[in-house]
């Protein structure tokens, strides 16, 4: 049998990095969207003119007859659909304050947003608890889903 | 256009929107953007791991086989004709001959280089036919280099190596 190497130092390896790098943009429905909540802290949804399906984030057209949409405002509260808690960050390490993560069904709408809940312990949430978005300060907005801070208990 | 069984109609392409590099940056269209860090670690194994840290010592080391009579470089831990592990290690001298070669005028981004680089497939001497390893040729213009050549390594000094194929500088022609 040949001699093997056992010394873990002397086993050699190569460290490598993948490089990526993307930019994703919202599409016209979409940034419609965010230049709205930017500029006026509201919420737009997307009605087909066929169907009436209302489309929550908005939609350019209805997916399901390929008919035009128009855009409606919506309030942006709604009731927790299901949720999550995260007790643990991307890196697996424990979080301060535990992460609650919730499927928002968009009163008025057909639709439904995943965001973050605050102002509330884990333990209060329930499924159907009504919730309301709480926004960044007007000038700290960027347009995008971060501007949207958290959604909280009604 | 049907789709499914229904019929709808659609136009045949919709008009896309265009998007400049301005457009990103002053969040002139909302976006979102990310670079994930990704990174991987691949161990070279027992063979590879040998033949590495033989570099740092000025050796390179190739394997053989008894089955075949084989001297293999770079080395592995199993003859793959004789399907069975190699027989033992054994040091090779550091010359060679060409087997094949490349001029490049760009580097691995695709950049021009300041200088054409000699890329060749070279077979060391004490193996056998064919078993060769890639390195760059150096002290000679690329326009010289010829299928058959006879190259010799130069070696980083001593200190300045780190047992990677780099411990090699380049393979200049052997004189005489």
């Amino acid at each position: 049998m040949i001699e093997k190497i056992t010394d873990p130092e002397k086993l050699r390896h190569w460290g490598g990095k993948i490089e990526l790098y993307w930019v994703y943009t919202s599409g016209k429905a979409g940034d419609l969207f965010f230049k709205k909540l930017k500029a006026d802290g509201k919420f737009l949804a997307a009605k087909c003119k066929k169907c009436c399906w209302i489309y929550f984030p908005p939609r350019i057209y209805c997916p399901k007859d390929f008919s035009e949409t128009e855009y409606l405002e919506v309030s942006g509260e709604g009731r927790v659909r299901a949720f999550t808690v995260a007790r643990l960050d991307p890196y697996e390490k424990e979080l301060k304050k535990p992460e609650i993560y919730a499927l928002i069904d968009i009163d008025g709408t057909n639709g439904s947003i995943i965001h973050l809940l605050g102002e509330v312990n884990a333990e209060e949430v329930s499924i159907g608890m009504r919730v309301k978005p709480v926004l960044k300060p007007k000038e700290q907005m960027l347009g995008d889903l971060t501007d949207i801070l958290y959604f909280k208990p009604i | 256009m049907a789709v499914g069984k229904r019929k709808i109609e659609c136009p045949l392409y919709a008009e896309g929107t265009a998007v400049s590099e301005e457009d990103i940056k002053t969040r002139k269209v909302t976006h979102y953007e990310d670079h994930p860090d990704i990174r991987y670690s691949w161990t070279a194994g027992q063979a590879i791991s040998r033949f590495l840290n033989g570099l740092k010592e000025g050796k390179i080391l190739g394997v053989k086989c008894d089955g075949c009579k084989r001297i293999m470089v770079p080395p592995r831990m199993f003859c793959e004709l004789c399907y069975k592990p190699i027989d033992g290690w054994v040091e090779l001298k550091d010359t060679g001959t060409i087997l094949t070669y490349s001029i490049s005028y760009i580097d691995p981004d695709a950049r021009p280089l300041p200088k054409p680089i000699v890329v060749a497939l070279i077979q060391i001497d004490g193996a056998s036919q064919n078993m060769a390893i890639m390195h760059l040729i150096g002290e000679i213009e690329p326009e010289k280099v010829y299928v058959g050549m006879r190259v010799k390594a130069v070696w980083k000094p001593e200190n300045e190596r780190e047992g990677s194929v780099t411990d090699i500088k380049y393979w200049k022609p052997l004189e005489g």
